[in-house]
């Protein structure tokens, strides 16, 4: 019994980071009705350039922190451009084709450029474990759940409460009635990629922080990690994104415990399946309040 | 006034409009009527920058703005109320509202001011304003969109079919808040499949027929019944 209840606070910790790169996912395909599947590799050139930057000038996880944010941003500006705005907004397979063609490129690209290819990543501030009835609370777990808390409620203000989440919330809601209220719907659709990719880039430096370490397969491990999320939650609502991640955390810490690590991506990919076919809605179709569903 | 010349649009290699001119005068309902397929759609959404014309031009008080992007053409003032009452139907009422004044996000007062007016409008709307838009009757939605439509302050505002799909009852309805419109001196291109409604309050109607304009008058100088004829079934063969 104990054992379930500390697996359950690892895992909270661990999908909380699963959370964020759903909703990043989500917030991209929600806005434009496209899948971007080179979301994770776009971070992870972002992680690898905060290891570099690290490396070069010791900057620290504050300097790695800052060149984290730029490097996803800009990759994922790169992959905008060319898999999103120049492709026309109905042909969803051809983006989603391009984005695995950029996501083929830019894994390539950093293990070019760092043929040591696992790379050292600043860890987190040492911070003392809490316990409490027997149960520990990891000091870099408590980080972690701060600053995903703290991003959630941010994003939860942005899209709820300014004037760009109406503006994004309209888009997501229906294209066309959008563009005839006078949203700019490839500025908003822009924005909102740039705004996907800081989410990821704040689940991607939780998690090199806590490894200490990233590799090109970040990317991979990522884009899975987001989607297996997103879709367990349900397509494109952010609450579901939210449960998805925090129910695969669970999921994946309670399997690695009672069956093992090699049985820990059976268990996963088992409940991925057994919510397709019997909640096709995802966790958040369960409750249908229509109000969230798309975004 | 909105003067529209020689719009060419095509979907491909078909051609849905070959050639459409006409004139939407300042202040009354110019109406355009035409059967299924003929291009009406596609020329509201040509004029809202949705679709691309061919060739062309569009002006709006000599001003070109034929090319000009879906939310460039709202910002001079012409406004869309789509067919089929495109609302958002997971925002709420409200939300759905202080969208269509996306346009003028810079003046609070202006818009919290307008919001009082549209819901005064159409107090069913204020009974229904934290209500998600999608759980909204047919009638209630195009109140919704037209209220939408209204928060733009337009200068001209386009409707497509809103009696698309709608009771016969709430049609005219509809029909007399489209003519409150008109009295308080709004301008308005009205595009319609219900001709007999439509006659009855347009000031200057437009027949389109295989995407060309065929017959333009007044309603009171023709015979409405030729007219609701072609409307509805197309020119007839020449005999």
């Amino acid at each position: 019994m104990l054992d379930l209840a500390q697996n359950t606070m690892d895992g909270i910790a661990a999908g909380s980071a699963y959370a964020l790169l759903a909703i990043g996912f989500t917030l991209i395909f929600g806005v434009m009705r496209r899948l971007n599947i080179a979301f994770g590799p776009s971070i992870m050139v972002g992680v690898f350039l905060g290891a570099w930057v690290n490396a070069q000038w010791s900057a620290g996880l504050i300097g790695a922190t800052i060149a984290t944010f730029a490097g996803a941003l800009v990759a994922s500006i790169y992959v905008e451009r060319l898999s999103f705005a120049a492709i026309r907004g109905d042909a969803a397979l051809a983006s989603m084709a391009s984005s695995f063609a950029l996501w083929m490129q830019l894994e390539q690209g950093v293990a070019l450029a760092f043929p040591g290819r696992t790379t050292a990543f600043p860890t987190l501030p040492p911070l003392l474990d809490v316990q409490f009835v027997g149960l520990i609370l990891h000091g870099d777990d408590i980080l972690v759940l701060t600053v995903a808390g703290i991003a959630l409620f941010l994003l939860h203000r942005l899209i709820y409460r300014s004037h760009f989440g109406l503006e994004m919330r309209a888009l997501a809601d229906s294209a066309e009635a959008a563009a005839v209220s006078r949203v700019n719907t490839k500025r908003v659709a822009f924005l909102t990629f740039c705004l996907a990719a800081l989410i990821g880039a704040v689940a991607g430096l939780l998690i090199a922080a806590t490894d200490g370490q990233v590799s090109p397969k970040f990317g991979l491990w990522a884009t899975i990690k987001g989607l297996v999320a997103m879709m367990i939650g349900g397509l494109g609502s952010l609450r579901g994104a939210l449960l998805g991640g925090l129910a695969l955390g669970i999921v994946e810490a309670q399997a690695q415990w009672y069956l093992g690590a090699a049985a820990r991506e059976i268990v996963v990919f088992g409940l991925l399946f057994l919510c397709l076919i019997a909640l096709p809605g995802g966790l958040a179709g369960m409750r249908e309040t229509g109000a969230e569903r798309k975004l | 006034m909105l003067e529209i010349a020689d719009i060419k649009t095509s979907y491909g290699k078909i051609a849905a409009l070959k050639g459409v001119s006409l004139d939407i005068h300042d202040g009354g309902l110019t109406c355009l009527l035409g059967p299924n397929g003929a291009g009406k759609t596609t020329l509201i959404w040509t004029i809202a920058g949705i679709l691309k014309a061919q060739a062309g031009s569009m002006k709006i008080d000599s001003e070109e703005i034929l090319g000009l992007k879906p939310h460039q053409i709202v910002s001079k003032g012409i406004v869309t109320v789509p067919e089929n009452r495109l609302v958002f139907p997971d925002m709420s009422v409200r939300d759905n509202l202080i969208a269509g004044a996306f346009s003028r996000r810079k003046e609070k007062g202006g818009i919290e001011g307008d919001l009082e007016d549209v819901l005064t409008r159409f107090p069913r709307l204020r009974e229904r304003s934290e209500q998600m838009a999608g759980t909204l009757s047919g009638g209630e939605q195009q109140m919704l969109a037209v209220g939408r439509a209204l928060m733009a302050r337009p200068k001209i505002l386009l409707m497509d079919e809103p009696s698309t799909g709608l009771a016969p009852i709430i049609v005219e309805e509809i029909f007399e808040i489209i003519g409150g419109l008109r009295d308080e001196g709004r301008t308005i291109f009205l595009v319609e499949q219900n001709a007999h409604m439509a006659l009855k309050y347009a000031d200057r109607f437009y027949l389109l027929e295989q995407g060309r304009v065929t017959f333009s008058g007044e309603p009171g100088a023709v015979d409405h019944d030729e007219v609701i004829q072609r409307a509805y079934l197309g020119a007839r063969k020449a005999s």
